[in-house]
């Protein structure tokens, strides 16, 4: 399959998406990558709407990184909005959180989150993390045809 | 008695009278002497210097002596030594023609045992009228003497107890109203007493009547003898009846006492007891009051308290949700200045000397800590939020699991475990867990200065509660620092000297506190540490 965008990365912080990017760099990842500010973008981008119109919803990314606490739209909505529209529904999500005591986890699951990361502090496990995170979507993973 | 002696002071006269006829003075002695053989009272005349001169049938049975071994001897033989001098003033008194009547004094027998005697001494003349000698009459009183002196003392011992009786009636009409009708009794007692001594004076005096009557007679007195020895016999068993029935009159007036008392005790006990309720009631009255008082102190607390349990629930709500939110928003700068730090000495690590090398290191150190302070503040945040689940927690086999597993982490340390078996309690189980994973780390930690060191757990029953505890003989603490030991952050030790955030007991005590158990520790520096923590059972 030909993608213009493999990894959808929605994140508000800049410090996160920074390292985020590095660390899939690394691991040579990131080469299809797009980063979204927040959800409103994230949207638009999926259900290709706003300054994504005229892209096609059928082309979908292999794994949207989703954060959770955002501005304007939150990633629990975009997690719902993707979940419940039958176009996107089986895109893999995998929600990347900075604490393990969110109370939104067990929404995330009910909503059919494929994974639940927690960000490592450190910056060694956070590269660790997300690059076996890259590696088992963009490679491991065989995504649904 | 007396009769007689006349009779004989006749004989004397008439002898006087009939010394010219020879035959008939002849036939008269011979009828004399036959009287005085036969006389049961002992007869004997001796000369004028005392010798014995006839001794009688009546003496030798009343003195045991022979007539041959007494005659030409000195009387003082039969005269104990303190009468002596008594026959010298006889002896003068016959001298000078006079007679001694009924004389009462004492003579010894030949068995050497003394005896109560009434003589009567009568000179003894020739017949030219001159005074040769003396004639003793002896009689035996000893029985009488003794009747008499038992008689005596029946009385004094009547009166004495009379007197007692009187006394004893006064102390029992004082006493008690309900001794009066007995006290009644016992006057009538009494006075029926008084009529049986009055009897027994009236009798007395009979007696006297009759002794002298007694003495009108010689075979008459031997019959009133055994007659008086009868009724002294009778005298003396009513005597004995009488003291027994004093005997028993007092017994009975004893137990009156001892039952007079008792009531006078049981009448103090329930004073008492009267009293004490009186105190009593008061008190409960004063306590109701204080009781009420306390009520509407109470309702108005309550109110107060309502207010302030509402504020309080707010206030922890908004304290979890904030610090739930900060340890959450506050991992995210800390990733990235963890992750900025790494990237910058990734990149310039050529270029870095080994001070700037130093100070990279640190900043990742402390983002270190920083990190770890947020995790232990979110577990702490987290317990907090939990709602507990009791059940029966196996206390022995959670303890002992959790001491093998450190025992796997020690490495080459080594440790005493002393674990006594301890008690089940209703606690949560992950929180209570938690609860022993703190504190047996703790003195794992505090205690890595020993070279062995020893860790105690054991627990103590008391009332409803369960203490459990645990020692270690580690770094302790100063116990003037004690009330910071369960403060969030608070911390009695340097991160250099033993590491760890301040965070383990502060959540030990929160656990424990929503179970409705208290947790308290004593410490000495450099001995050790006991951490206490109660459950119910």
């Amino acid at each position: 399959m030909n993608h213009d965008v493999d990894i959808l990365l929605v994140e508000d912080n800049a410090s996160d998406a920074e390292m985020t990017i590095l660390a899939l760099k690394k691991s040579n990842l990131a080469n299809k990558l797009l980063h979204v500010k927040d959800g409103a973008a994230a949207l638009d981008f999926i259900f290709a709407e706003g300054e994504f119109t005229g892209r096609k919803i059928e082309d979908k990314p292999r794994v949207i990184l989703l954060d959770l606490k955002m501005p304007k739209v939150n990633g629990i909505e975009v997690l719902q909005k993707i979940r419940t529209d039958e176009r996107t529904k089986r895109i893999p999500v995998v929600v990347l959180t900075s604490s393990k005591e969110d109370p939104d986890i067990h929404k995330c699951y009910e909503l059919g989150v494929n994974s639940y990361v927690v960000k490592p502090v450190e910056f060694d496990e956070f590269q660790k993390a997300i690059s076996n995170l890259g590696l088992y979507w963009m490679i491991v993973n065989q995504p649904p045809q | 008695m007396m009769d007689l002696i006349n009779k004989s002071n006749n004989l004397v006269i008439t002898d006087k009278e009939l010394a010219g006829k020879n035959n008939e003075k002849e036939e008269y002695l011979a009828h004399l002497a036959s009287i005085v053989e036969c006389s049961d009272d002992a007869i004997i005349s001796k000369s004028l210097d005392g010798i014995i001169k006839s001794w009688n049938k009546g003496s030798e049975k009343m003195f045991g002596y022979n007539a041959e071994e007494v005659i030409g001897k000195h009387i003082s033989l039969i005269i104990p030594i303190e009468y002596i001098n008594e026959e010298t003033k006889i002896l003068e008194r016959i001298r000078n023609n006079e007679i001694i009547d009924h004389y009462e004094t004492a003579r010894n027998k030949k068995n050497g045992k003394q005896f109560y005697v009434s003589i009567t001494v009568s000179p003894l003349k020739d017949s030219a009228g001159c005074i040769i000698g003396a004639s003793n009459i002896t009689r035996d009183i000893t029985s009488r003497k003794n009747s008499e002196a038992e008689l005596i003392h029946a009385n004094k011992e009547l009166a004495f107890q009379n007197k007692e009786k009187e006394k004893r009636a006064e102390e029992l009409i004082i006493a008690n109203k309900e001794l009066a009708f007995q006290n009644e009794e016992k006057e009538k007692r009494a006075e029926e007493l008084i009529i049986a001594n009055k009897e027994l004076a009236f009798q007395n005096e009979e007696k006297e009547k009759r002794a002298e009557e007694l003495t009108i007679a010689n075979k008459e007195l031997a019959f009133q003898n055994e007659e008086k020895e009868k009724r002294a016999e009778e005298l003396i068993i009513a005597n004995k009846e009488l003291a027994f029935q004093n005997e028993e009159k007092e017994k009975r007036a004893e137990e009156l006492i001892i039952a007079n008392k008792e009531l006078a005790f049981q009448n103090e006990e329930k004073e008492k007891r009267a009293e004490e309720l009186i105190i009593a009631n008061e008190e409960l009255a004063f306590q109701n009051e204080e009781k009420e008082k306390r009520a509407s102190e109470l309702v108005i607390a309550n109110e107060d308290l309502k207010m302030a349990e509402e504020q309080l629930k707010t206030a922890n709500e908004e304290l979890e949700s904030f610090s739930y939110s900060v340890s959450h928003d506050l991992r995210a700068p800390l990733r990235a200045i963890n992750g900025y730090t790494q990237m910058f000495k990734e990149k310039y690590e050529t270029q870095l000397d080994v001070e700037a090398d130093r100070l990279m290191n640190n900043i990742l150190k402390n983002a270190k800590r920083m990190g770890e302070l947020i995790d232990d503040l979110l577990t702490f945040s987290r317990i907090g939020r939990r709602e507990l689940v009791k059940v029966d927690v196996r206390m022995n086999e959670l303890v002992t699991g959790l001491c093998s597993e450190l025992k796997n982490e020690l490495g080459d340390r080594t440790i005493d475990f002393h674990i006594s078996p301890l008690p089940p309690a209703q606690a949560d189980n992950i929180a209570i867990k938690q609860v022993w994973v703190n504190l047996l780390s703790n003195a794992v930690k505090y205690s890595s200065i020993k070279e062995t060191a020893i860790i105690e757990i054991g627990s103590e029953i008391k009332d409803n509660e369960i203490i459990y505890y645990i020692k270690d003989n580690g770094a302790g603490f100063d116990m003037r620092y004690a009330d910071k030991l369960f403060g969030v952050f608070q911390r009695l030790h340097s991160n250099e000297e033993f590491e760890g955030t301040g965070v383990g007991l502060a959540l030990v005590h929160r656990i424990i506190s929503k179970h409705g158990g208290r947790v308290w520790g004593e410490g000495k520096v450099n001995e050790g540490a006991t951490f206490y923590f109660t459950l119910n059972k």
